[in-house]
């Protein structure tokens, strides 16, 4: 009976949606929540709340282009604002409670966001991105200044090198706007200062070799030029050098402008009336200004030409003086960083932090102007910064207190050329974020080997006496009733691993890196743009082993190194630890590009071909002395190496070892290679195969046996080729039990295009599915392309393609405006239960293009950034299509509804046997299969599914700006019991029909011996 | 052409400062300093110039988002924006609800709400080359645009937070009590209880009630059965002849029952 209710309720479960239960939000996944690498200073920022309490957070602009608040006590993020990608921060400012920003070309949108919270308070178009004039570097021309004077929090800001503008804090209009009258004239402004007699703006005029300071003196109430003057100089280097500092005095606030010219400082105060003729500072020759955040506070950082790094305050009388001097500096130390903040009362601080080579350690001298009665006290420290894992201290920013006289106590935000951003208290490491996360080129999930059984006696039971196993076998046996009580309890009430458990490991845990029951437990191995790989435990996100890579021979000129393609050469099937193959792009910084191969052992970071010493930097391998143009895994039996080809279409082998040449030598006229090549724009699609012997290069060769035959303004875009899978049924039997066959033939691609005229905007995408032996078109679809640009979003799996795309009804007039999801299924011949063994056909048969197509076209609820398929162990489960959405969600959508024979009525008998329902052209949008539920998770570029050990089960990993991690199952966990399965329920049934028959045994044979006698 | 400065409605200086920085060319940006003279003096052969320079109509389409009970504030919506079409037309929505979609050309365009937890309705915004305000009509996704709903919406836009996503699915938790509460349930509970105590019942029956069940029983079956093997005709006769049947001949019935009646209790 019971069964019976069971079985009916799990045949309903099958069929409604798969969805979270709360319970399992942040247990089967996680997120991590990222900013991106910070491309200045961070600043410290404090605002006073309401009660005199202060609090701080750490503002950072991010490569990314996110704006972001970071908790300085714990690193966890405060909040973040996401700018799109045509709209790049250039410049940002925060005052008291708000940040003002100012982002896409030449400042076109002015922003306030609440500095606390990260809520938008104001958003103000200033000008048209067209009209927006690009300098470099980005923030050239652009500036923002609060208006401190009175409480009005009126904002000035300068966009495009020449129109300032007053905009009103509260309701956010311009009160006022100023334009240069010549703008053909080469002055750029990249300055404002605020007085409360006249804005100054501060810009360089481009003459003869070098340029010169011009200065224009604005009314701050109705925005009218009050003057404008050429200040005699001549600058070399960009607006970099200005310097504007400020005092606070008795009589109002005096401004100072300065600048390095041959070697000596040069200043002039700004005046309503612009009078003032420029100084010279005497004294020491200077190498360089530079500007610590201090400049309202009068302090200003220049350094000799001995490395030494001098103060200059802005005094009372008006003068600049040497206030302090850092000394020591040698070859033995970095060139120091320089970077100011203010504590609780305002008082500025100024810290140098610089790495010695000697001691292995970095240092920090903080200095408090304010204290030891205004001489000066300089408070040092040394740090372990770990220089082999983090790279090299690129900025720094400080925050410090002054608990009592004599003692400062510092707090430095250090951000490092690998993307980390570092706090640490005074020597005290306090976290590390890992903000090169952000930016994962390519990532890999690797099995992770099976929990090892410690079986000491295996193998001696020979040699020992009887006396020694009795002994033994009592020691072993001492323990059974402790483990009979157990089996009895785990009997009785026992818990099962259950598919929606945690497989995250205890925090104390030692034990070494093994998967868990169902095979859930995977490590990730992601590498990054900044030069660093990392090894992230899928069952938390925690970070496992991180590597830097070694640039090899480009040490000396500095560089980087794009990942490009990642391999699992190795697995744990294979009896070994898994092993991956990173190969990469490096670009020097005297512009030679090679390709590299990183060969990393997958659970510990290890460098398997040894050349790296211990955990020193990752050294590489270089491959090819060029470009590489394409790379693939060759399998040969358990063997596994990677296959590159460079620009000449020669093939290099990696691990370059004689088995592999030979093992190649065999595969090498069998292969077919379907290769985009060309220039940006004009990328062509050609068919390959390998030369048999190799050429006098010693090296095979690829040569070109086909081009596909696109229209000579057709970009192929990109391909997607088909993912390794194992493929469960080569063929549907529908309902009437005739049988559809899958068109699986292995060398299909699918081909992105874009059509566009010469230099202008893309006119239509196009989608083309290739047979890769050969050049046949198989299936071609034209499709608009919305706003000039191709956007095609196409995922491939056995004979099923799902594209996306957006139509902005231009072909036809009735037709609506919105996304559109594709689905097309390939099945062999002209119809049913016509079979041609596509999967084993050879490349030259004809039957390879006598095939079907399914197709059917629906609206999709809303752009994506990626999407792909989820994977399974053997392909049995049905496969979902997972979509990251433009509204920060990782989405999944069921096959059932994107099956492209639904039938265009109601369904017949046979069709609802298939589970086949009445087409719909409107994608149900169903909150339920948000995988990644509550999370912003931000900008997802890209999601990979790998299968778990459970066939129903698959695990999706998604990188962007965040990380995503979870797992699912399309067809529920059919393999596994039931979360709700009741054990104790099951043995209390069956013990109760035991008690029942124990009972009625007695009674039924009481009943039939009576009935023999009573019988007639 | 839009640039008629003197006949807009919704600020007049804003949108020409928008044309002219659409348009970008020095003579008209030397009178943005002044705009307020421009829209009195400059002849309108000059606007005419201008809208020939200046061929697109830079529009901002403005609205508010109303907080209601399923979205109170900001800080429930996070960060979100009002796009048009695939969004390459955006603004973001800022704390007291409002957006404004800066230089929208004319034409129709769909405007969505793109936030992470909350639904909106769709709307369809027609920007239209001449002066008046633009339109404003509900939207169902997936149907055609023309012809357009004859409903049409007030201007500036207000977009009411419609629902709240609900992503998770409450467990389903074994309950006892709602086990036996399931219909199936008690149906199959009342079978069991049913077939138990039917000895009983028979056994304390009065012999002709009893008789007459069973015959009852015995007609039932046949119909059944005779309507599974699909012979209708024989079912419907036996449900029909079988009432004149057993009349005549009640006597010798009951020995041949009594003996059915026998063999199934030997066969217990």
């Amino acid at each position: 009976m019971l069964t019976i209710v069971r079985f009916l309720w799990a045949s309903f479960a099958i069929w409604t949606a798969y969805a979270l239960h709360p319970s399992e939000a942040g247990v089967v996944d996680w997120h991590k929540a990222l900013l991106g690498v910070p491309l200045t200073r961070p600043d410290f920022h404090r605002t006073t709340g309401a009660h005199g309490a202060t609090r701080s957070v750490v503002l950072t602009a991010t490569s990314n282009n996110v704006i972001g608040a970071v908790h300085p006590e714990n690193g966890t993020v405060a909040w973040r604002y996401l700018f799109e990608d045509r709209d790049p921060v250039v410049g940002y400012k925060a005052y008291n409670d708000r940040l003002a920003t100012l982002s896409g070309p030449g400042g076109a949108t002015f922003r306030i966001l609440d500095v606390n919270s990260g809520h938008l308070l104001h958003e103000l178009h200033l000008h048209s991105a067209d009209s927006g004039r690009l300098f470099e570097p980005v923030n050239l021309g652009v500036a923002i200044a609060f208006d401190d004077s009175d409480k009005s929090k009126d904002t000035f800001v300068l966009t495009n090198g020449h129109t300032l503008r007053r905009i009103n804090g509260k309701s956010g209009d311009i009160v006022w706007g100023w334009t240069s009258p010549d703008q053909t004239s080469l002055v750029v402004y990249s300055k404002v200062v605020t007085t409360s007699d006249a804005i100054y703006l501060i810009g360089l005029a481009k003459s003869f070799a070098s340029y010169t300071v011009h200065v224009s003196a604005i009314s701050p109430d109705n925005g009218e030029l009050l003057s404008d003057a050429d200040v005699p100089s001549s600058i070399i280097n960009g607006p970099q050098g200005l310097i504007v500092v400020s005092h606070e005095g008795t009589r109002g606030k005096s401004v100072r402008l300065a600048w390095l010219e041959q070697a000596r400082i040069h200043s002039v105060a700004l005046t309503p009336q612009l009078k003032d003729k420029p100084t010279i500072k005497k004294g020491s020759a200077y190498l360089q200004v530079h500007d610590i955040g201090l400049q309202e506070k009068g302090l200003f950082v220049a350094t000799k030409e001995d490395g030494s790094g001098r103060v200059i305050r802005f005094s009372e009388d008006g003068a600049l003086k040497v206030f302090w001097e850092f000394a020591d500096s040698s070859p033995k130390y970095t060139e120091s960083t320089y970077a100011g903040g203010l504590d609780k009362d305002g008082w500025p601080y100024i810290a140098r932090v610089y790495w010695s080579h000697v001691f292995r350690q970095a240092s920090a001298h903080v200095l408090a102007p304010h204290l030891a009665e205004g001489k000066g006290l300089v408070t040092g420290f040394t740090f372990p910064f770990e220089t082999q894992k983090h790279g090299i201290i690129a900025n720094v920013a400080v925050d410090a207190a002054n608990p009592e006289e004599f003692r400062v106590l510092s707090r430095l935000v250090l951000t490092t050329t690998t993307g980390a951003v570092q706090l640490w208290q005074q020597d005290q490491h306090q976290w590390t974020r890992e903000e090169s996360l952000a930016d994962i080129r390519v990532a890999e999930m690797v099995e992770l080997p099976e929990p090892q059984l410690v079986a000491s006696q295996v193998g001696i039971e020979e040699t020992e006496s009887f006396g020694a196993r009795l002994r033994r076998q009592l020691a072993d046996a001492q323990d059974f009733p402790q483990y009979a009580i157990n089996f009895a309890k785990r009997f009785a009430t026992g818990s099962y691993a259950s598919a929606s458990s945690s497989i995250a490991p205890a925090s104390n845990d030692t034990s070494p890196l093994s998967r868990d029951t169902f095979g859930f437990r995977k490590i990730i191995v992601a590498a990054t743009s900044h030069g660093k790989v990392f090894g992230i435990d899928s069952a938390n996100g925690e970070i496992i082993w991180s590597r830097v890579f070694g640039l090899g021979w480009a040490a000396e000129v500095g560089g980087r190194i794009f990942p490009l393609k990642i391999f699992t050469t190795r697995t744990v099937s294979d009896g070994d630890t898994p092993q991956v193959v990173i190969v990469g792009q490096r670009k020097a910084d005297n512009s030679l590009v090679d390709t590299v191969a990183f060969h990393i052992d997958a659970l510990t970071g290890e460098d398997v071909s040894g050349t790296s010493i211990g955990q020193d930097i990752l050294q590489g391998q270089d491959v090819i002395a060029g470009a590489l143009v394409e790379a693939y895994l060759f399998q040969d039996g358990p063997t596994k190496y990677v296959v590159l080809l460079d620009e000449y279409l020669q093939v290099h082998l990696f691990p370059d070892t004689p088995e592999n040449a030979d093992s190649f030598h065999k595969v090498a006229p069998s292969i077919h290679l379907p290769l985009r090549t060309g220039t940006a724009g004009s990328h062509r699609l050609g068919g390959h195969k390998v030369s048999p012997e190799k050429e006098f290069t010693g090296r095979h060769i690829a040569y070109p046996i086909w081009t596909a035959s696109l229209p000579p303004n057709e970009d192929v875009r990109s391909i997607v080729t088909r993912p390794h899978e194992p493929v469960a049924s080569l063929g549907k039997v529908l309902g009437n039990r005739t049988t559809l066959y899958k068109y699986l033939n292995p060398g299909v691609v699918v081909v992105l295009t874009s059509t566009s005229t010469p230099s202008g905007p893309a006119t239509s995408c196009g989608v083309y599915v290739i047979d890769g032996t050969k050049g046949t078109i198989l299936y071609h679809a034209n499709l608009p392309a919305a706003g000039g640009v191709c956007d095609v979003k196409a995922a491939f799996t056995e004979n099923w393609l799902v594209y996306h795309y957006y139509d902005d009804g231009s072909a036809n007039a009735d037709q609506a405006k919105s996304y559109r999801m594709v689905s097309l299924e390939f099945y062999e011949g002209s119809g049913v239960d016509d079979k041609t063994s596509s999967s084993d056909l050879s490349a030259y048969s004809n039957d390879t293009t006598r095939i079907s197509v399914y197709e059917q076209s629906y609206v999709f609820p809303r752009g994506i950034s990626t999407i792909t398929t989820t994977s399974t162990k053997f392909g049995i489960t049905v496969k979902d299509i997972l979509v990251a959405g433009n509204n920060h969600q990782v989405q999944s959508f069921p096959r059932r509804f994107l099956d492209p024979r639904r039938p265009n009525r109601k369904p017949t008998a046979e069709e609802q046997e298939e589970w086949l329902i009445q087409y719909d052209p409107l994608l149900p949008d169903d909150p339920k299969r948000v995988l990644s539920h509550r999370y912003q998770v931000a900008r997802i570029r890209k999601i990979i599914t790998s299968p778990a050990l459970l066939e129903s089960t698959s695990l999706v990993f998604g990188y962007g700006v965040d990380l995503f991690f979870t797992r699912v199952a399309p067809s529920k966990t059919f393999d596994v019991l039931n979360e709700n399965f009741n054990k104790a329920q099951l043995v209390l049934t069956v013990a109760g029909l035991a008690l029942a028959i124990v009972i009625t045994k007695p009674m039924v044979r009481r009943k039939r011996l009576r009935e023999r006698w009573y019988a007639s | 052409m839009e640039c008629v400065v003197g006949l807009n409605v919704i600020g007049s200086k804003e949108k020409v400062r928008n044309c002219i920085d659409a348009c970008g060319t020095p003579l008209l940006t030397s009178s943005v300093t002044s705009t307020v003279d421009i829209t009195m003096m400059i002849p309108l052969l000059i606007l005419t110039l201008v809208s020939l320079l200046c061929s697109s109509l830079a529009f901002d389409l403005k609205g508010r988002v109303v907080w209601n009970e399923i979205c109170p504030g900001i800080g429930d919506l996070g960060q979100a924006k009002v796009v048009l079409d695939n969004g390459n037309l955006y603004g973001s929505v800022t704390r007291n609800g409002q957006f404004v979609i800066p230089e929208v050309p004319s034409g129709t365009y769909i405007l969505s709400v793109v936030a992470h937890d909350h639904a909106f309705e769709r709307l369809r915004i027609d920007v239209l080359d001449t002066d008046t305000l633009p339109e404003v009509r509900p939207y169902v996704p997936g149907t055609p645009l023309s012809p357009p709903s004859p409903v049409t919406l007030p201007y500036p836009i207000t977009l009411i937070p419609r629902a709240r996503y609900d992503y998770y699915t409450p467990q389903e938790s074994f309950n006892l009590v709602g086990m036996f509460q399931n219909p199936m349930m008690l149906l199959m509970l009342g079978t069991g209880v049913l077939m138990l105590a039917m000895p009983y019942i028979m056994k304390n029956m009065d012999p002709e009630v009893l008789q007459e069940f069973k015959e009852r029983q015995a007609k039932i079956t046949d119909i059944q059965s005779s309507i599974q093997n699909g012979d209708l005709k024989t079912g419907l006769s036996a449900m029909m002849g079988g009432e004149e049947k057993t009349s005549p001949a009640p006597a010798p019935k009951p020995q041949a029952s009594a003996a059915r009646n026998r063999g199934k209790n030997k066969r217990r």
